[in-house]
């Protein structure tokens, strides 16, 4: 579904992907993790091109984002992207936020996105917040209305780039359920985070990075016991450790 | 003495009136040509395009460092030597259009520039095109930061037009020149420019404060 080939990145004279080779197959979740710094987020923003890459090749669902003749709408479309900071739109009700794409990029009629809108935002639990703005809603609440946002367009993977690191602890439970939902749900997932339960219990595959390289990719029981590098060991004994 | 050309006056405000629907129509055809120009330069300035932002910067820098006298002068009296005959409620529309769409030009490109970079993120994420993005995430984003500047700049516009007389535009202040030829009150005659002007753009002043309170509310909302 997704597979990075020998793709590097720079920023002026910053090597921030290097030569990073990765497979995630249909239905497949996997968490990135990794110090700060490390391109976790770089690596998933590329997925979509929110960010180019200048080498290798990037395959989504048999379509080359690495080919600048790609249409990217189109690929875009098939991709949900939550992001840390959730970014909804401020100026629109949490049922607007969730069916602007679906009508302007799907073209699907008002009353139908809307519907599927009120379906969704159910779904993540907020069947009453559906005519609530953005500032009215609480870090949790915002997030899983970005969540339906992405899910509104159908899509065939989610992104989720930090989706509880701006939340208040007694956030975090409620938008990793919505988010284990998913996975459970047989969506492809590609998720940064720093949840190391959220990744023993859902996650396919760990993928652990530093300072632009995939230092280690295993099942998460297998890493989060039996680290084979120093990297990955120091890495975890630092977030374990509090 | 006073109350002779006060009566004198008063019988002058037929004239005053013709005065104030010049000084209505050049302002208010170049807040509307300048509003329109001033949008789309202002939607470029803050795009991609490195050539067209660096374009309109230089011309806003040519436009906001000259005085708007000599900009009427050029107009007026230069270009019709290089062929292009302009009378002067045109030149003087012209004129005034090219210096508000200057301004608005960067009211709205600071407006857009004010918009999170996230929101573009999110909306290019989920596949929406430029030109959607901007109609329906950015711009009414930005027009919370740009409504009460623009509102005004429409004042300021308004006052400056009174310019134009100098290219001989019978606007409020030419009727005045006029009149104080005929009834010699300086006090009087410009007190009652002033106020026709005044009386013009109290309102918009009142609407520019308005909205800034209101879009205070509502940056506060969200």
């Amino acid at each position: 579904m997704i597979s990075f080939k020998n793709v590097n990145k720079w920023y002026g004279d910053l090597h921030v992907l290097n030569n990073i080779n990765l497979e995630v197959d249909a239905g497949e979740v996997v968490v990135v993790c990794g110090p700060s710094g490390s391109g976790k987020s770089t690596l998933i923003r590329c997925i979509n091109r929110l960010e180019p890459i200048q080498e290798g090749e990037l395959v989504v669902d048999n379509m080359a984002v690495h080919d600048k003749k790609t249409n990217m709408t189109k690929v875009r479309a098939e991709i949900g992207f939550v992001f840390q900071s959730f970014n909804l739109y401020p100026h629109m009700t949490a049922l607007q936020n969730t069916t602007i794409a679906p009508i302007k990029v799907r073209k699907m009629k008002k009353a139908d996105a809307e519907e599927l809108g009120r379906e969704t935002l159910t779904r993540v639990g907020l069947k009453d917040r559906i005519n609530s703005y953005p500032a009215q809603l609480s870090g949790g609440q915002q997030q899983r209305v970005a969540i339906a946002r992405g899910l509104c367009m159908n899509p065939k993977i989610m992104l989720f780039d930090e989706p509880t690191s701006a939340l208040d602890p007694e956030m975090i439970g409620e938008v990793l359920d919505t988010i284990k939902m998913l996975a459970k749900g047989g969506m492809t997932m590609v998720v940064v985070t720093h949840e190391m339960g959220f990744a023993r219990e859902v996650a396919n595959r760990v993928v652990f990075m530093d300072d632009g390289y995939i230092v280690e990719v295993a099942p998460p029981n297998d890493f989060f016991r039996n680290a084979q590098t120093e990297r990955g060991k120091a890495f975890l004994s630092s977030i374990l450790s509090h | 003495m006073w109350s002779f050309y006060f009566h004198e006056l008063m019988r002058s405000l037929p004239f005053f009136m013709k005065g104030v629907w010049m000084t209505v129509a050049v302002a208010g055809l170049s807040l509307i040509a300048g509003t329109i120009i001033g949008f789309i330069c202002g939607i470029m300035r803050a795009g991609r395009n490195k050539i067209l932002r660096a374009v309109i910067g230089v011309w806003v820098d040519i436009v906001r460092g000259t005085p708007f006298l000599v900009q009427i002068f050029i107009i007026f009296f230069i270009l019709p030597g290089i062929g292009i005959e302009l009378d002067a409620f045109s030149a003087a529309v012209i004129a005034l259009s090219n210096l508000s769409a200057s301004f608005i030009c960067e009211i709205v490109a600071g407006g857009i520039l004010s918009v999170p970079k996230g929101q573009r993120e999110a909306a290019t994420a989920s596949g929406l095109s430029q030109y959607h993005q901007l109609r329906f995430i950015v711009l009414p984003q930005a027009m919370r930061t740009v409504l009460p500047p623009l509102v005004g700049q429409y004042v300021l516009s308004i006052k400056d037009s009174s310019v134009v007389s100098a290219i001989g535009v019978v606007d409020i202040t030419r009727v005045g020149w006029f009149t104080v030829q005929r009834i010699p009150e300086g006090i009087m005659v410009f007190g009652l420019v002033g106020l026709l002007y005044f009386a013009i753009c109290y309102p918009l002043i009142n609407l520019s404060g308005y909205l800034e309170r209101r879009m205070t509310v509502m940056t506060i909302r969200l």
